[in-house]
């Protein structure tokens, strides 16, 4: 059994903003979500770079204590997003409850922000400061924290798929979603991802000399991928959640379609796990299109991993030209907010929505000039209109692990 | 200590951790309030903090049977004078 799967709900926490209005009007003006980093009086004095993707608005959560016992800042974005894209879908409290709804959420390392207080906690020597460590703790810092504090506020008691893959986890969330609805296994997933502000994440990736640097007093201009002068990726934070379905339950409830996932891929490069790899890559887009059954002639739009370090890009867009050629233009998203890393697939998937509804594309931010190592494929360089009728959302990940989403436009 | 210290103490646990305001001494906790077993963990800690001193696992056994505010009560009181400590009625 085959079933269409499309998307019925989504909504996202950016550095951009968390509506739709906001996020394209971000994107439609060039505006950046990169800002200085934050004094956290334990990390960012030793990290080299200062920039970091923020979310810098308020966010009035209306959530009760018996739900908010068990969440850390992570669960915070992602019961937050998870909330708004329910209660967009429409699906009843009989369905969301009934065993045919799961969910497919993830983040990179569940909490750091409560990890680090329970290591704060624990050597800080005071006697008895090992059993101060709260017993909700572990619930809030826990790799699948965000998944299970979705089922718990919502009570979901479909499947629960927590992946935590680094930059692919909500990919992998909307990939391992699609396929749970496609294959019968359930009628609906929620999906997504999420990862708060963190700067550990940031002195991993400045160790390896990931980090851009070079653009600590302006951070709007970095990260730059594909750009001649770019110098590394910027860490960021944010979530996202989409509501998939099975296309003829969607129709008959007259829900709203925003979009149909007709392909997914996911492989790995089965050995260096931090090196970009050219052939893992390539395979994944190839599996991706074989999987949707279309050519790539039929793709018009590409969202790239694009983080903005020196080889991920040139590998990237060698991969994007062997397989794409130079004709569909491709965006780099993660310039405007950075790489909010366990929760940026889903926000581009949701970017590509929106600007599917919207009939545009946008520019690749900071891209003044391409680095010719890059130059072989056709970037997006300005805000135009465009007819996207297939996207495709590129990640790839520390270990290896690279995913393609392919999301169609409903006709009519 | 007495038995009312005692009493306005947990009072105030359970409004200031559990953000419960004020309830009936004789309510069941989980059933009116939510109060579960993630609570009953963080309470013992803050009965460990009343008291002054840390309970055994065995003692913790004994409070997952609590459910009301007036059992709870009883508890810390049997703690306490368990170590010691004087507990005058009301």
């Amino acid at each position: 059994m085959e079933r269409r799967v499309v998307i019925t709900a989504c909504a996202a926490l950016t550095p951009i903003g968390r509506t739709k209005k906001d996020i394209l009007h971000s994107l439609t003006h060039g505006i950046s979500g990169i800002k200085p980093l934050k004094e956290d009086g334990l990390l960012s004095s030793h990290i080299h770079s200062k920039v970091f993707g923020t979310i810098d608005y308020p966010i009035e959560y209306d959530f009760k204590r018996s739900f908010r016992k068990t969440m850390g800042p992570v669960s915070f974005y992602a019961c937050q997003a998870a909330g708004e894209a329910l209660e967009q879908s429409g699906l009843d409290q009989q369905f969301i409850t009934s065993g045919r709804l799961g969910v497919a959420f993830g983040s990179t390392h569940g909490s750091p922000t409560v990890q680090r207080q329970i290591y704060k906690t624990f050597f800080s020597g005071e006697e008895g400061s090992v059993r101060s460590i709260g017993a909700v703790d572990y619930l809030k810092s826990m790799v699948h924290t965000t998944a299970v504090n979705i089922t718990k506020m919502f009570g979901i008691t479909g499947r629960v798929i927590s992946s935590s893959t680094a930059c692919t986890t909500s990919s992998q969330s909307i990939g391992f979603g699609y396929e749970m609805i496609r294959y019968g296994m359930q009628d609906a997933m929620l999906c997504g991802g999420a990862d708060e502000y963190d700067t550990t994440t940031v002195a991993v990736f400045d160790n390896l000399l990931a980090c851009s640097t070079a653009f600590n007093t302006t951070p709007h201009l970095t990260p730059r991928p594909f750009d001649i002068r770019r110098d590394g990726l910027v860490v960021g934070e944010g979530a996202g959640a989409l509501v998939l379905e099975e296309y003829e339950r969607a129709k008959k409830r007259g829900a709203v379609i925003l979009g149909e996932v007709i392909g997914f891929a996911c492989n790995n490069n089965g050995g260096d796990l931090i090196l970009p790899n050219l052939r893992g890559i390539t395979e994944t887009l190839q599996i991706a299109l074989r999987d949707a059954k279309v050519s790539h002639q039929d793709v018009d739009l590409i969202s790239a991993h694009a983080t903005g370090t020196k080889m991920g890009d040139i590998i990237e867009a060698q991969a994007i030209h062997d397989v794409y050629g130079n004709r569909p233009p491709v965006m780099g998203l993660k310039s405007y907010m950075g790489h909010t890393m366990g929760s940026c697939g889903a926000i581009e998937t949701i970017i590509i929505l929106y600007l599917m509804e919207e009939g545009c594309i946008v520019p690749t931010l900071n891209l003044t000039d391409v680095d010719e190592r890059c130059n072989m494929i056709n970037h997006s360089m300005d805000v135009r209109p465009f007819n996207i009728r297939l996207g495709s959302v590129q990640n790839f990940a520390f270990g290896g692990v690279n995913t393609n989403i392919l999301i169609k436009k409903m006709d009519g | 200590m007495t038995r009312k210290e005692i009493r306005e103490h947990i009072l105030q646990i359970f409004q200031k951790e559990f953000e419960i305001e004020n309830p009936d001494l004789d309510d069941n906790l989980r059933e009116k309030h939510e109060f579960d077993s993630i609570d009953a963990v963080e309470l013992l800690l803050q009965i460990e903090k009343m008291l002054g001193s840390e309970l055994t696992q065995e003692e913790k056994k004994q409070a997952m049977d609590i459910r009301t505010i007036n059992h709870i009560c009883d508890y810390v009181e049997t703690m306490a004078k368990a170590r010691g400590i004087d507990v005058s009625r009301d």
